[in-house]
């Protein structure tokens, strides 16, 4: 079986993150969305974390970004749930359809 | 790091697996799962890079405290006449992940156990655990801790906003 290089991760990362922009554009549930761009982002994590350990093995900066984009995701989820929670009691619905007006 | 291909092709194919049953579902709960296994998945990636603390990170959040969010959120947001809809397919595609699932550890040890000599894991795994960690602390309060204090600023005013919100709301 061949060997595992760094462009097998950054495919992996690449179709991660294709999936997640995919999803993002055909769900119509705001929920769905936003594990879509989990998704997303857990893509972008894999690709720098794949740059770190084959590129930089002295200083590891792609693990702090990786750190980094976990944290601004768990706040970007958190502050998005909210926000749906709110249009929720608004709307009554959770079509993102209906999500056009503020 | 791991270069071990049938561990590698294991993970990615129940990545993407798991991918296409989170965005294919209708029902959100079974969204949420396969997307959990995603996570989880992709924290085993970065154990095979070498990374085990981008992993347990991964792990804890991505895997456990993101999908107990949205579960909540979900739960919140749910009608009681939207219960039981959509049944049969997610079942039917629960029933063949976990089968996929059992297959896949099936796989792994019988390779183990046909071709132990081949999977030198421990053997494999760089033993400069300490080195990782003196570069981690090194990234986060040496060369990017204007980045680390702002994340930390940034979390701050989300818990003090939602409470603010919350009691608006109340």
């Amino acid at each position: 079986m061949a060997e595992i290089t760094m462009y097998h991760y950054l495919v992996l990362g690449l179709v991660l993150f294709l999936a997640g922009i995919l999803g993002s554009m055909i769900a119509k549930n705001v929920i769905k969305v936003l594990i879509s761009i989990e998704f997303m982002l857990t893509g972008i994590n894999i690709n720098f974390v794949t740059f770190a350990s084959y590129c930089d093995n002295a200083n590891f900066n792609g693990y702090v970004m990786a750190l980094f984009y976990v944290g601004i995701g768990a706040v970007e989820l958190a502050v998005a749930l909210y926000i749906f929670y709110l249009m929720f009691r608004k709307k009554e619905s959770d079509n993102i359809e209906k999500y056009s007006e503020l | 790091m791991i270069t071990n291909p049938i561990i590698f092709y294991s993970a990615t194919g129940l990545i993407f697996v798991f991918t296409m049953l989170a965005l294919c579902f209708k029902n959100l709960i079974y969204s949420l799962l396969s997307s959990v296994v995603v996570f989880f998945g992709a924290a085993l990636i970065f154990y095979l890079l070498g990374s085990e603390y981008n992993a347990i990170i991964q792990a804890a959040i991505y895997g456990l405290a993101v999908p107990v969010i949205i579960g909540v959120s979900i739960m919140f947001t749910k009608g009681k006449h939207e219960a039981g809809k959509g049944f049969t397919l997610p079942y039917l595609t629960m029933l063949f992940g976990g089968i996929f699932v059992l297959a896949f550890v099936y796989l792994m040890m019988m390779s183990l156990a046909i071709m132990p000599d081949t999977f030198h894991l421990m053997g494999i795994v760089q033993t400069t655990s300490m080195d990782n960690i003196s570069a981690f602390s090194k990234g986060i309060f040496v060369n990017y801790v204007w980045a680390f204090e702002l994340v930390s600023l940034l979390l701050t005013i989300v818990i003090a906003g939602i409470s603010i919100f919350k009691k608006r709301g109340a």
